[in-house]
Order: structure tokens, then C-alpha cells, then sequence
């Protein structure tokens, strides 16, 4: 019995050597492991709320017009912010609106933060987090998973891995939709990545997140947050949120803006707190202590900060990463449903599938059309039986020929067709508007394999692979023949070149497209979009160009032509040539995303797509 | 059958205690030093970043105490202050005082005065705070106060986890507590605290993955004179590679 007694001894003395000693260098896994960390450097489980003793007039939806001291904002972003009106928050697609972090760490309500864990290993495989206002639903993934690919879509949560570095949660976030530093114009972009350090003292939770937005920030934003546990959970939660016409009658093609130098409340915020208006506007050096010796000469600051309310400096190219992939593979990404979509050949294409052939839309570039149908090989037992094509520009028909011959349409094969044509049936049917099929064979040489199967109705139909199908011409839009293609079963819209997250839209007057026409097809989108909840998920958008969303990133685009209508018209009214309207750059505050200065669609040729559309209207 | 029990709480005791002895900390040795037994470097250079409370850090005005949880004495003190009497009176550093200078924008230069106490000087105002470990010297009531300072180290749970799980054990933060203050004023516009006041602060250093490390004070200040509940707040700092911008300034009351 002594012996027994002694070696349990000895054999517990080696397990907790190993374990309180031998083990405790070892650095923690986190990230990396994918079971996930057994035990977490702290417990963030609980009720929380905004503690307001700091910042205490900035939390959500709230700040006055320019008061965006201590954040880095370029001069775009500022430009941005001054052009922005708060009513803009009444049109549909902004009732809703989701928010980001680390703004949502500001909102007013309640936040609750919990573990998740693995039920056979007790491994923490996720940091939940959940905000009433909007009903934020975040997952802090711990098990090491990889960020998705840069064309997957964006959410206001965005993607979030976490990893423990000893007591402190170190959070990165990518994938966040365009959301606001602060709820008073002043924005955050897409392209931002959040890093988010969670420290626990008791009962309060400070956060310092580090925003790095190469769009409209100078240098990576620092702020801190503070949240103070609750004792008792609160019962509020929810956050109803349905969007309405708040003012009935107005055109769907509103957006209020003011027109740069033309914000009214400019002032108010810098005069009433005393602060000057160079501080009031932001920008890096309002972050640091030499800022308080670089206005020490009122006259000088004024004058500085006057100068920042109109365009100046060199034009601006975006700095958004293109999540186009380029590595001459092909690229699928599942959407929903039934549709896939194809990246990595020209402009995107979309899959259908089902017990039926393929349905097709777009056939991009044509370079690498072996490797798209070796993953429509993939997705589909069946051959391709339709391609749509959106558009007759080169990028979404290139593959139309292989992709074509590669298909067989069934439904003609013994039809009435066969007594007419020998080759019914062999090979895809290519549908598209009457002007594709005229615009591909006025090229010269001539596009390969236009339509054969043309419409110029308002809607074709077609009830495909289990799900309706249809087709809708978007007149006068990028060309005189471009299509959407709305999958409904799935709920994804094919939007073609209407809309792309890459690049202003590709107006081209020389072949029937409009300013006009653009910004009425993006509506008519958002006339079949809902959303799932606070503007995200519901009906998916596959663009023509760039990465998957929804209607959020529509609307936004939608808002964007209609503010650069509107300072153009203006301009147009006033006199201005198309030189001058170039040289008062109506784009600049949105350059950064979408601008190019070089390359096949410029700004500038952009900028004089909308002149002359809005010079010479279709009649 | 209960002696074996004995046996194995005496044995599972000792490796706790061993592992509780923490870095240099073996049977038999001198307790480490403040300074050895640091999870973290917080000497050198640091600027703060005025990203939270921006205006009332950098343009606080008479009266504008949005925020702080003042009660209705604290609001009729704030409400009466005079900064030209201050002036009179050779008061031009009652902002600069432990609850309030962390947050005035300057730089702050951290050294080890000795291995127990930590020197933080500050640019803005020439201050000067010294964070002691172990007992604290009695001292007489000055801006600064007296600051008793301990590392709280992060502790790995108990438990059988398996091997690789513990969090390292280099984790950890600075608490610092602060007590026997002069009255002063939490920002630079004669929002009072009193001699009562307690200070507690939390020093944590967080770093990017570009290379920036940031310190971030979590700080609260409880003084039932002129707060109805404790005030909490939060300031940051980057780490600078040497001195640059390091500009000592008097005390400035407006």
C-alpha cells in the first residue's frame, strides 16, 4: 500500500511539474491551432455597456458636423464628410444601416460578450459578440481558420479572428463594409482592416482598436473604448429596424449632399466648443501634441482650414485593393442556392445548376475558358444548356465561343427547331439583349458566337434548374444593351458592368450608355433587393467586376453617381466646360476608392462620360 | 487510503509553489526585483495619441465637463473657477496632478529610478511621477501624490489543461494606486478633484503587427467630494524610437 501511495505520489509530482512549470513558457497557441485554446487569457462573458465618461457627445449616430479632431482623415475623407448631409440618413438603404467596428464599441445599448466552446473538447473555438443597436452579430473565430478570399463579401461585422497575447484579446477584423469613424459623415471604407486589444480590469473592458484604412486615412486611427459590466442582464436586446419612404413623392434618384464649400454647418460645432476649424477637421496632426502650437496663429489656421474645404493636390488613384484574383487560375466562390460565382477571367461569371444543363451568365475574358469549364465541370454534371451574356463588351463575352461549343441545349434537340436547323441543339444557347447581338457583329473584326437567342421585351423569362430565371434589359445604362439577371429561388442578382465594386461604371456613351441610364438601373435593382437584417445578407449582387455583396454596396454606388450628378449639373448650369468641370474634380472625395489615373478607364474619362451625358440627354 | 490524499495535496501544493515563485524566483533565492520580474518594457519615449476626449484634451473650456460624473458641488466648483486667480495664487500646475496629466497631450519618458520604482516624466509641465513597488514612503501631499505600484500578473487558470494550452506566463499589467494628492483639476478648465481622491491606473502595452506598441491606461478616480460614482477613462500612448519632440513646458493654466 506504501508503494501504491508513494507512486501516485511521484507520478502526480511529474504531471504537475509538466504542467505548472515545464509548460508555462510556452507561448499561447491562438491562432494557428485548430482546436482552439483550452482555456481563455480572460473571461470577456457578460452584459457590458458604454461607459460615456469619455467622448461623452460622440456615441452612435451622434456628433455634430466637423468634429473630427484626433482622427487622420485625408483630405478625400474630409471632402467626403463635408459633402455628407445628415438627412441622407431618411433614404431607404441608410435607415438600417449596420455598424462597424470599433464604432459599434460606442453604441448606446447593450453589449453582450460570451464563449463558445467546442462540446466534446471544451476547446474555445469562438468569442461571440452581440450589440443591440443594430444587433451587431460578431464571431471572434479562435480555431485559426484563415480570413475568406478578397471576393467574398463583405459584412458590417465583418470577418474577426482573435488570439489570446496572456490577459489580453487581440482581435483583427477584415471584410467590413463602408461603416463611419464617427456617425457624422466622417467615413470608414471598405478596404479598412480593424485590429481590436480587449484588456480586462474588473469590471471594466477597455478597448484600443487601430484602424488601418489605406482609403481615407493618413495613418493607422488609435482610440480607446470603455465598457462597464453590468451585474444584472438586461432584458433589451433587439433592435427593430424596417426600412420606409420617410418623405412620400421623392424621386428615387435623391441624395442630399452639399456641394463642396457649400456645407452651412461648417462652423457650428468649431465655434460653439471654441475650437479652431483646422483642429475641427482632422487630419494627423490634430492626433499629436504639436498640434496645439500649430494654431497658435489663428489667422494662419483659418486660412488652412478654408483651403481644405475645396479640392486640391494631385488626382488620386484608388488605393483600395482589387479582390480580383490574377494568379491565372479560376476561382468559385458559392453564392447562394443554386449560383456560383467564377473569378479570375475578365469580368465575373455566374453558374446556375441544377438537375438541368448549366445556365451561364457571361463567359469573361476567353483566356483561360479551358479552366472555366473544368470548375463548371465541377459544379454541374450536366453540360451548359444557356449563357446570358450582360453586355457585348469583350470581358463578358470573350468566352462565348468555347463555352458555347462545349454545351448542348436539349430542349431543341426533336424540337420543331431540328426540321429547321441541322445543328439544333449542338452546343449552348447564347441569349442576350437584340444590341449585343448587333454591337458583337459591328466590331471589327466581329465578336465570336453573339446571341442567337435575342429579346428586346422589358423582361425575359425562363423557369431553369428548379427556380425562375429572369432577365431584365437595363436601356441606356454601360451600353444600349446591357442585362441583370435575377436568379429568384437563389435571390442573387447578376448585375453585369451596372454595377462592379472595382472601378467608377464603364458609361459608354459611343455605344448607347447614360449617366442617366446607370443611376435609373441601379435603382431598378434596389427595386428587387431586401435585405436580411440591418443591410446585410438577403438578395446577393454578383457584379461585374470585384467581389460578391449585397444592396448595401449598390446603394452606396447608386448615392455616389447621383452627388456627382448633381455637383456636374450644377457646373453644367454655371457655364463650365467639360475642362473646367475636369479641373474642379467632382470625383475627388470618392477617387480614392474608385479612381484610376492611368489604364483603359480613367477619371478623367469618367468625369467626361457624365459631362456629356448630362450635355446632351437621350431625348 | 486518507494518508495518500495528504500525500498528494502536499505534492500537487509544492509544485504550485514552485510555479507561483514565477521567473528567478527558485527555492531558496531572493525575490526578483520590480524591475526583473517586469512582464512588459515600458521604458523609453512615449507621445500620446489624443484620439479619445479630443476637445476637451486639447480645448477644454470653462464649464464643459460633459463626461465626468460630477456631482452638484463638483459642478459649482468647475462653474466658479477662476484661472486668473490660480495664476495669482502660483497654482499654474493644479491640472498637472497624477489624475489629470496622464491626459494632457505631451510625451512621457518612463525610466527605473532603481529596480523598485518606476521614474514617469512628463514633458507638459515638467512633472515628475514615481511608481514605488513594495512599501510606499510616507510622504506628504503634492500634485503627485504617492503611488504604490505592483504588477498584477496574468495567471494561468487551474486546471489539468494539456500541454501547450497555458497562457504565457510574461503576461500581465502595471496597477498603480495613488493617494495623499494636493487638490487639483481633472482636465485643464478647473473641473476639481479633491484631496480625498483616489487614483487607480492600469498600464498595459498592446503591439501592432506593424511594429507600433502602444501603453494603454485604463484609469479611476474616486473622490466622493465632487464625483458621484467613480470616474473611468482611458488614454494611449506610441512608443517612440528615441526623444524626438520631447518638449519640457511650464505648467499652463491657459
Amino acid at each position: 500500500m506504501r508503494t501504491i501511495t508513494l507512486g501516485i505520489a511521484l507520478f502526480a509530482l511529474l504531471v504537475s511539474s509538466v504542467i505548472f512549470l515545464g509548460q508555462a513558457p510556452v507561448p499561447s497557441p491562438g491562432i494557428g491551432n485548430p482546436l482552439g485554446p483550452m482555456v481563455s487569457g480572460t473571461d470577456f462573458s457578460g452584459s457590458w455597456r458604454w461607459l460615456n465618461h469619455q467622448d461623452a457627445t460622440l456615441f452612435t449616430a451622434a456628433g455634430d458636423i466637423a468634429d473630427w479632431g484626433g482622427i487622420p482623415l485625408n483630405d478625400a475623407a474630409r471632402l467626403y464628410a463635408l459633402s455628407w448631409q445628415a438627412s441622407r440618413q431618411t433614404l431607404k438603404q441608410q435607415q438600417c444601416m449596420g455598424y462597424v467596428p470599433p464604432y459599434t464599441w460606442m453604441s448606446p445599448g447593450n453589449h453582450r460578450l460570451w464563449e463558445e466552446r467546442d462540446p466534446f473538447t471544451q476547446r474555445l473555438t469562438a468569442i461571440r459578440y452581440w450589440g443591440q443597436i443594430a444587433q451587431v452579430d460578431r464571431t471572434v473565430y479562435m480555431d485559426g481558420r484563415p480570413h475568406p478570399p478578397a471576393y467574398a463579401p463583405h459584412t458590417f461585422a465583418g470577418f474577426s479572428t482573435g488570439k489570446f497575447e496572456g490577459n489580453i484579446l487581440t482581435v483583427t477584423t477584415t471584410h467590413i463594409k463602408r461603416g463611419w469613424l464617427r456617425a457624422n459623415g466622417a467615413p470608414q471604407s471598405d478596404a479598412a482592416t480593424v485590429t481590436e486589444h480587449l484588456i480586462r480590469h474588473g469590471d471594466t473592458v477597455t478597448i484600443l482598436a487601430v484602424v488601418n484604412d489605406p482609403v481615407y486615412l493618413t495613418e493607422p486611427m488609435s482610440k480607446t473604448s470603455l465598457l462597464f459590466r453590468q451585474p444584472v442582464a438586461p432584458d433589451a436586446w433587439l433592435y427593430a429596424c424596417d426600412d420606409s419612404e420617410q418623405i412620400p413623392g421623392r424621386k428615387n434618384e435623391y441624395v442630399p449632399n452639399h456641394l463642396f464649400g457649400q456645407n452651412p454647418f461648417v462652423r457650428e460645432y468649431a465655434d460653439k466648443n471654441r475650437v479652431p476649424l483646422l483642429g475641427a477637421f482632422g487630419g494627423r496632426e490634430t492626433m499629436y501634441p504639436e498640434f496645439l502650437a500649430a494654431v497658435k496663429d489663428n489667422t494662419a489656421a483659418e486660412t488652412a482650414a478654408k483651403a481644405r474645404m475645396l479640392p486640391s493636390g494631385p488626382r488620386q488613384a484608388s488605393r483600395a485593393p482589387d479582390p480580383t484574383p490574377n494568379d491565372g487560375n479560376i476561382h468559385v466562390f458559392h453564392v447562394a442556392g443554386s449560383v456560383y460565382m467564377l473569378a479570375g477571367d475578365g469580368a465575373n461569371i455566374a453558374v446556375q445548376v441544377g438537375p438541368q444543363g448549366a445556365l451561364v451568365v457571361d463567359t469573361g475574358g476567353g483566356k483561360l475558358s479551358d479552366k472555366v469549364l473544368a470548375e463548371i465541370g465541377k459544379l454541374s454534371s450536366k453540360p451548359i444548356q444557356f449563357i446570358v451574356n450582360t453586355s457585348f463588351h469583350a470581358d463578358h463575352v470573350g468566352g462565348n465561343k468555347k463555352l458555347q461549343a462545349a454545351g448542348t441545349d436539349p430542349s431543341l434537340t426533336g424540337s420543331f427547331f431540328s426540321n429547321q436547323f441541322a445543328d439544333a441543339g449542338q452546343g449552348a444557347t447564347v441569349i442576350g439583349h437584340l444590341n449585343v447581338q448587333t454591337r458583337m457583329q459591328e466590331q471589327k473584326p466581329p465578336l465570336d458566337t453573339p446571341p442567337s437567342d435575342t429579346y428586346m421585351e422589358d423582361r425575359r423569362r425562363k423557369y431553369h434548374n428548379e427556380e425562375s430565371v429572369e432577365i431584365f434589359p437595363m436601356p441606356d445604362a454601360i451600353t444600349d444593351g446591357d442585362s441583370i439577371v435575377h436568379f429568384r429561388r437563389s435571390d442573387v442578382i447578376v448585375a453585369g458592368d451596372i454595377f462592379t465594386t472595382t472601378q467608377y461604371p464603364f458609361i459608354d456613351t459611343k455605344n448607347g450608355g447614360s449617366l442617366q441610364g446607370e443611376i435609373q438601373a441601379l435603382n431598378f435593382i434596389l427595386d428587387r433587393t431586401l435585405y436580411q437584417h440591418d443591410e446585410d445578407g438577403g438578395t446577393l449582387i454578383i457584379p461585374g467586376h470585384g467581389r460578391v455583396t449585397n444592396e448595401w454596396e449598390v446603394a452606396e454606388y447608386r448615392d455616389m453617381l447621383v452627388i456627382f450628378r448633381d455637383r456636374v449639373q450644377s457646373m453644367i448650369r454655371a457655364g463650365a466646360t467639360l475642362e473646367q468641370v475636369k479641373a474642379a474634380r467632382p470625383t475627388v472625395d470618392f477617387d480614392v476608392r474608385f479612381g484610376a489615373t492611368s489604364g483603359s478607364w480613367t477619371t478623367d474619362m469618367f468625369v467626361e462620360a457624365v459631362y456629356t451625358s448630362l450635355k446632351n440627354p437621350a431625348k | 487510503m486518507s494518508r495518500s490524499l495528504l500525500v498528494l495535496f502536499v505534492v500537487f501544493a509544492a509544485s504550485l509553489n514552485g510555479h507561483a515563485q514565477g521567473r528567478g524566483g527558485g527555492r531558496g533565492a531572493a525575490p526578483p526585483t520590480a524591475r526583473a520580474a517586469a512582464p512588459f518594457d515600458m521604458a523609453g519615449y512615449w507621445v500620446s495619441i489624443v484620439g479619445e476626449d479630443w476637445r476637451w484634451r486639447m480645448f477644454p473650456n470653462k464649464g464643459d465637463y460633459a463626461g465626468v460624473p460630477l456631482n452638484a458641488e463638483g459642478r459649482r466648483v468647475a462653474d466658479t473657477w477662476d484661472p486668473a486667480k490660480d495664476e495669482a495664487a502660483g497654482e499654474q500646475c493644479k491640472a498637472y496632478g497624477a489624475p489629470g496629466i496622464m491626459r494632457i497631450p505631451g510625451r512621457i519618458h518612463v525610466t527605473w529610478q532603481d529596480d523598485e520604482t518606476l521614474k514617469i516624466e512628463t514633458d507638459a509641465g515638467r512633472q515628475t511621477r514615481l511608481f514605488r513597488f513594495g512599501a510606499a514612503p510616507a510622504a506628504g501631499a503634492d500634485i503627485q501624490g504617492v503611488s504604490k505600484a505592483e504588477w498584477e500578473l496574468a495567471r494561468p487558470g487551474l486546471g489539468f489543461a494539456i500541454a501547450g494550452d497555458r497562457r504565457g506566463s510574461q503576461a500581465g499589467s502595471l496597477k498603480v494606486m495613488t493617494t495623499n494628492l494636493r487638490p487639483g483639476y481633472l482636465r485643464r478648465n478647473g473641473v476639481p478633484y479633491s484631496g480625498n481622491a483616489k487614483l487607480t491606473e492600469y498600464y498595459d502595452v498592446v503591439k501592432e503587427a506593424n511594429g507600433d506598441t502602444y501603453l494603454v491606461l485604463t484609469s479611476t478616480v474616486e473622490d466622493p467630494m465632487y464625483l458621484f460614482q467613480p470616474m473611468i477613462t482611458a488614454a494611449h500612448f506610441k512608443k517612440q524610437a528615441d526623444a524626438a519632440g520631447w518638449n519640457p513646458a511650464a505648467c499652463a493654466v491657459r
